[in-house]
């Protein structure tokens, strides 16, 4: 359903938002774009949806191609962005009508699809309102709903819930999640909520520096990391104790450091015999034992960038 | 195809008047100077300078000038808003060729500046100034002023697709929509300026505009004989028209690419 092909884009300035990126999402699948800031997530998206001019690659969305035939594209594809994209002086219904519109949709059968997805979004009370007096959670929920009255292809779902308060969040997550029993729709959400894409995603990509580094289903991604791993926090030269470590055979190359934490992946050994290892050495000032999770995939691959940025 | 165009433009035009019908300022502010200039500074200008009855209708023509102008510009200030605040991406996303946008916009623009025109006009009627209109001498106000407001709007566009900020735009108006006005013989014949300004104003679509909205409206073709010389009125009117026409069409062609080009990074 997309199909992505050496895709790249050079600001002018020189800027590479993204570097030669390769991936496919199937029909009916939530495809995740996971990185940092910067990443080249949003850009991405920008250009699948054609309001980012590709510098070189290529891209299609249900076998039409974004840079030659850029309004069957659009026609195909819905989005949801990151910021808020709505006029404040207009109601919920009106903007579900002006999409409809814009996308082709018959009248009667526009009106019938707006109060399906008004119901099936909770907006009920909310949809004959200014939007300008809606809540950032009942906005998302409007924009939801707006990018499914064209009964779209393919969803883009840019940071859908960036800036939202925890419950609103979660109630949102359940929204898009329920979107998975639509079979016609394809997704692809962008995110750096690691929780939120282990949820929602079939496969993910993550991005790094424009750079795709790694592709996968969450499970395939964690498997990496193998079944266990030590969390060392350091108190100290943290990256002092990480070459010890590595020193000593304890660490191997895929061990990584996030501030003063040391992450190491066990590979196979066990892990009271390792731990008994670290204690000699008395370096880390608490030592725990877990299984891998997609926040040590990412953090690994994209070197603890997020965590610095937060 | 017509369809396939008309039908979303109509409906882009429709969102772009339900918007500027929810802020009535950018109704009322570009109407408020101009009626000042036509019903109170022209008045008092004749009793000031015992001028003929004759120049209030000259200045309310002349209001005109400034009334299309502002209005337009007033319009182009809502595509930073939609931009900064608005749906702007989400009409970039749609499947419609996205020159539709523009044109949209100025559909709702000139119809809205034709109604603040037809508002100005009967007000100055009311207030006693005499037009002398025949069907004809309308048609000639009509275009001219519709193709002032076309290319004005194309300006405002430019304008908004290249300044980033609500204030950096206002702060750019007066230079666009007012120090030409007062070039352009709006409120005394350009042959009145040193001859280095009445060449200037010669070259600004503005004076041909209101040249042919006084030669419409007025019956007065003095406006165009200090443009053309001793050309004969209705061949100088269409040689104003066509140069109002030119500017129409450059400045439209000109937003569409520009909006395009900025819109699309």
């Amino acid at each position: 359903m997309i199909e992505v092909r050496s895709l790249r884009k050079t600001y002018p300035g020189g800027v590479e938002a993204v570097r030669g990126i390769d991936f496919d999402v199937g029909p009916g699948e939530v495809f995740g774009l996971l990185g940092p800031n910067g990443a080249g997530k949003s850009t991405t998206i920008g250009m699948l949806t054609t309001t980012i001019r590709p510098t070189a690659g290529t891209a299609t969305l249900d076998g039409l191609d974004v840079s030659r035939d850029p309004l069957a594209a659009r026609r195909a594809s819905s989005v949801v962005f990151q910021e808020a994209v709505v006029d404040r002086g207009l109601t919920g219904r009106r903007h579900l009508d002006l999409h409809a519109r814009l996308w082709g949709v018959e009248q009667r059968q526009a009106t019938q699809r707006i109060d399906d997805v008004t119901a099936a979004l909770g907006l009920g009370t909310l949809i004959d309102r200014m939007v300008g007096s809606y809540s950032g959670g009942e906005r998302r929920r409007l924009e939801l709903a707006r990018a499914l009255v064209s009964r779209p292809r393919v969803l883009f779902l840019d940071e859908p819930t960036v800036g939202l308060d925890p419950l609103i969040r979660h109630e949102l997550l359940d929204l898009i999640a329920g979107l998975k029993s639509r079979e016609e729709l394809t997704t692809l959400v962008t995110t750096h909520y690691l929780d939120e894409a282990e949820r929602l995603c079939d496969r993910l990509a993550i991005m790094h520096d424009g750079l795709i580094v790694a592709l996968g289903t969450p499970a395939e991604l964690k498997e990496q990391l193998g079944r266990e791993l030590l969390e060392l926090r350091i108190d100290g030269d943290a990256p002092a104790a990480l070459a010890v470590l590595r020193d000593r055979g304890i660490a191997r190359d895929d061990a990584f450091l996030v501030g003063s934490t040391v992450t190491v992946p066990l590979n196979g050994h066990a892990s009271s015999e390792v731990m008994a290892a670290v204690g000699e050495l008395r370096l880390a000032t608490s030592v725990i034992s877990r299984p891998p999770t997609l926040d040590d995939v990412y953090l690994r691959l994209t070197g603890g960038r997020l965590a610095e940025a937060a | 195809m017509l369809t396939a165009t008309l039908n979303p433009l109509m409906v882009l035009s429709r969102r772009r008047f339900q918007l500027t019908v929810r802020t009535p300022r950018e109704l009322l502010v570009p109407l408020v100077t101009p009626l000042l200039f036509a019903l109170v500074i022209a008045p008092a200008l004749k009793t000031a300078l015992h001028t003929d009855t004759s120049y209030e209708a000259f200045v309310a023509i002349g209001t005109v000038g400034l009334l299309v102008p502002l209005n337009t510009m007033f319009s182009g200030l809502s595509v930073i808003v939609d931009r900064e605040q608005g749906a702007q991406r989400e009409l970039l996303a749609a499947p419609v060729p996205r020159s539709l946008l523009v044109l949209a916009n100025l559909l709702v623009a000139l119809a809205i500046t034709g109604l603040q025109v037809a508002v100005l006009i009967a007000a100055a009627a009311a207030r006693g100034i005499h037009f002398d209109a025949s069907t004809g001498g309308v048609l000639w106000f009509l275009g001219a002023t519709s193709l002032l407001g076309v290319g004005m709007y194309g300006l405002a566009e430019i304008l908004a697709a290249k300044v980033p900020k609500q204030e950096e735009y206002i702060a750019r108006v007066p230079a666009v929509a007012i120090v030409p006005w007062f070039l352009a013989g709006s409120l005394f014949p350009i042959s009145a300026m040193p001859t280095a300004l009445t060449w200037v104003a010669k070259f600004l679509p503005l004076t041909h505009a209101l040249a042919v909205m006084r030669y419409g409206l007025l019956g007065d073709a003095a406006g165009l004989h200090n443009i053309w010389g001793s050309v004969d009125p209705a061949g100088a009117a269409a040689l104003s028209l066509t140069v109002t026409a030119f500017f129409a069409v450059a400045l439209t062609i000109a937003s569409v690419r520009i909006f395009t080009r900025s819109a699309v990074r």
